[in-house]
C-alpha cells in the first residue's frame, strides 16, 4: 500500500491453533482426553485439495513445517510487517468451530474457553496490531454467555464469532447473546463453517460449494433482520466475513421488495431492510470476483453506501486477496474507507 | 540481446523449478520431464504470488466428459501457490482455463551445462 500510505485494517486473519499449544489452558478432564486419549475435533469437509497445499497458501507452512498460521513471527514476517498492516482481526482455524460440534457439548465450552485465553497470550498480548474474537460454543446457551462474559471485557476482543452452518443465529433463542455481547460493546461476526449450503450436505464438488458460499451468508442477514435483532440491539453490528460482496446489492433489493409486502408479519422493523443493512452489517471483501474498476464502483453505487465493504486478506488460506491486487484501482477516498476506516468506524474497540 | 547464465543444469531435475535472478527480474527456471528447460517471470499473472513457491505437476485434462478424469501432462504444468491456477509450461505459460492469458516468458538456451535465459 505504499503508492498512497494507507495502513490496511485487515479483517479476516486465520490463526491457527495446535492442540499442543493448548493443553496448558484446558481443564482436566479435557485435557486429559486430548494429551492421552487422543480426542480430536470431527471433520466434515469432503474435499480438502483445492490448492497446492490444501486449503492454505502454499508458501505460508511455517519454515520449520509447522502448518500455516500456527506462528505469530512467521504472520508478522509474511503480512503484518510486509504489508505494513495497522490493525489485523483474528478469526481463527479452529476447525469446526465449537459451536459447530456435534454432541460433547462441555468438551466444546472448554475448547473455547481455552482457545480464547490461547488466542489471547500468544497473539493479542503478544503483538499490538492483532485483535481477537471471541469464541463459545452456542450448545450450552448459558456456558456460551458465561464465556463472552469472562473474556468479553478483554480490550482486544471486538467480537463474538459465529459460524454459519446450519444454526439461524437471528432466533430468539440466541438474543442473549447479543445482548452480552451489546453490553461488552462487541460486534457479531460470521464466518461460514462446515457445510452451510446444499441444505446441510456437500454438493459433489468443492467448486459448488465455494461458488455458493454467498448464499450462506444471504440467509443469515434475511433471517437476522427479519427476525428483529438489529431493532433490539440498535447498538449491534454485524460483520459478514469471507462470504465476498457482489451479492450484497441483490438481497437488500430483494428484502426491500418483500418488506414493502410483507411488512405485516415482521411489524418490529422501523426501517427499511436495506437501511438496516447500511447502518448496522458490514461486509468483508475476500473472496473479491476480478472486476473492472466500473463494475466495482457501479456495486458500490448500488450498495447506496460506501460504508460497507471492509478489506480482508483470509491470510493464510489458499484464496488469499493481496491488498494491492485483488480488488481494481479506486479514488483515494474511497480505498482509505475500504481499506481501513469503515472498519474501524465498525469495530467500537478498535483505535480510532 | 541481453544473456545471462541463471543457473547450471545439473540444479533443476526434470520435474523440478526453481527461483533465479536475471538482471533485476525474478524469473521461473522449469525443467520438464524430458529435459528441456523453460523460463517465465516468476510472478502469476492472477494476484501477483512467487510462483516457484508453487509447484509442478500434471493436470486433469479438458477433453473428459462429465464424471470422467484423465490426468497427464506430468510435469508440464506450473500451479500457482495461492490460488493455484495452473499454467502450461509447453504452451508458452497459458491458463489452461483461460489460454488468452500467459505468463511472461523468456528464451532459455543450455551450453556447456550452464542454463542462460536471454530476451
Ligand atoms: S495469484 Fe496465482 S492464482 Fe492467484
Amino acid at each position: 500500500m505504499s503508492k498512497e500510505q494507507i495502513r490496511i485494517v485487515d479483517t479476516d486473519i486465520h490463526e491457527r491453533v495446535q492442540y499442543k499449544d493448548i493443553l496448558k489452558y484446558l481443564d482436566e478432564p479435557f485435557k486429559h482426553y486430548i494429551q492421552n486419549c487422543h480426542w480430536m475435533q470431527e471433520k466434515h469437509m469432503p474435499y480438502t485439495q483445492p490448492s497446492v497445499a490444501g486449503v492454505d497458501r502454499a508458501d505460508a507452512t511455517v519454515p520449520d513445517g509447522r502448518p500455516a498460521g500456527s506462528d505469530l513471527a512467521f504472520m508478522q514476517k509474511q503480512l503484518l510487517d510486509d504489508i505494513d498492516h495497522e490493525f489485523g482481526i483474528l478469526t481463527s482455524a479452529l476447525d469446526p468451530s465449537p459451536s459447530s460440534m456435534h454432541g460433547w457439548y462441555e468438551m466444546a465450552t472448554a475448547l473455547a474457553s481455552a482457545y480464547n485465553d490461547w488466542q489471547i497470550d500468544e497473539w493479542l498480548e503478544k503483538d499490538d496490531r492483532l485483535y481477537g474474537s471471541v469464541h463459545i460454543a452456542a450448545q450450552d446457551r448459558d456456558a456460551a454467555i458465561r464465556e463472552i462474559e469472562r473474556v468479553g471485557s478483554h480490550p482486544k476482543m471486538v467480537q463474538v464469532l459465529l459460524p454459519i452452518d446450519d444454526i439461524m443465529w437471528g432466533d430468539p433463542f440466541f438474543h442473549p447473546f447479543f445482548e452480552a455481547a451489546e453490553k461488552h460493546h462487541l460486534m457479531i461476526g460470521m464466518h461460514h463453517n462446515e457445510p452451510p449450503v446444499y441444505y446441510g450436505k456437500w454438493p459433489r464438488y468443492f467448486i459448488e460449494w465455494h461458488t455458493l458460499i454467498p448464499t450462506a451468508h444471504m440467509k443469515q442477514v434475511a433471517n437476522m433482520i427479519f427476525n428483529g435483532v438489529f431493532d433490539k440491539f440498535p447498538n449491534l453490528g454485524l460483520m459478514m466475513i469471507e462470504g465476498g460482496f457482489t451479492w450484497v446489492p441483490h438481497i437488500m433489493w430483494k428484502m426491500n421488495q418483500q418488506y414493502r409486502d410483507l411488512r405485516h408479519e415482521v411489524p418490529w422493523l422501523k426501517r427499511k431492510p436495506s437501511d438496516i443493512f447500511k447502518e448496522q452489517i458490514r461486509v468483508t471483501t475476500q473472496p473479491a470476483e476480478e472486476l473492472t474498476k466500473q463494475e466495482f464502483t457501479s456495486l458500490i453505487e448500488q450498495m447506496g453506501s460506501d460504508e460497507i465493504l471492509c478489506f480482508s486478506t483470509d491470510y493464510p488460506h489458499w484464496d488469499y486477496d493481496s491488498p494491492t491486487r485483488a480488488l481494481p484501482n479506486m479514488d483515494p477516498e474511497l480505498k482509505k474507507k475500504i481499506f481501513a476506516e469503515n472498519a474501524k468506524a465498525f469495530y467500537p474497540k478498535l483505535p480510532k | 540481446m541481453k544473456e545471462q547464465v541463471v543457473c547450471k543444469t545439473t540444479e533443476i531435475e526434470p520435474g523440478e523449478m526453481k527461483a533465479a535472478h536475471f538482471g533485476k527480474q525474478n524469473v521461473l527456471v522449469c525443467r520438464t520431464l524430458d529435459g528441456e528447460f523453460y523460463a517465465f517471470l516468476n510472478q502469476c499473472t492472477h494476484q501477483g504470488a512467487p510462483l516457484d513457491k508453487g509447484m509442478i505437476c500434471g493436470a486433469t485434462t479438458n477433453e473428459s466428459k462429465p464424471g470422467d478424469y484423465r490426468y497427464c501432462r506430468k510435469g508440464e504444468i506450473i500451479r500457482c501457490p495461492w490460488h493455484g491456477r495452473e499454467f502450461d509450461i509447453k504452451d508458452e505459460g497459458r491458463m489452461l482455463a483461460n489460454p488468452n492469458k500467459k505468463l511472461p516468458s523468456y528464451k532459455v538456451r543450455v551450453e556447456d551445462q550452464n542454463v542462460i535465459v536471454y530476451k
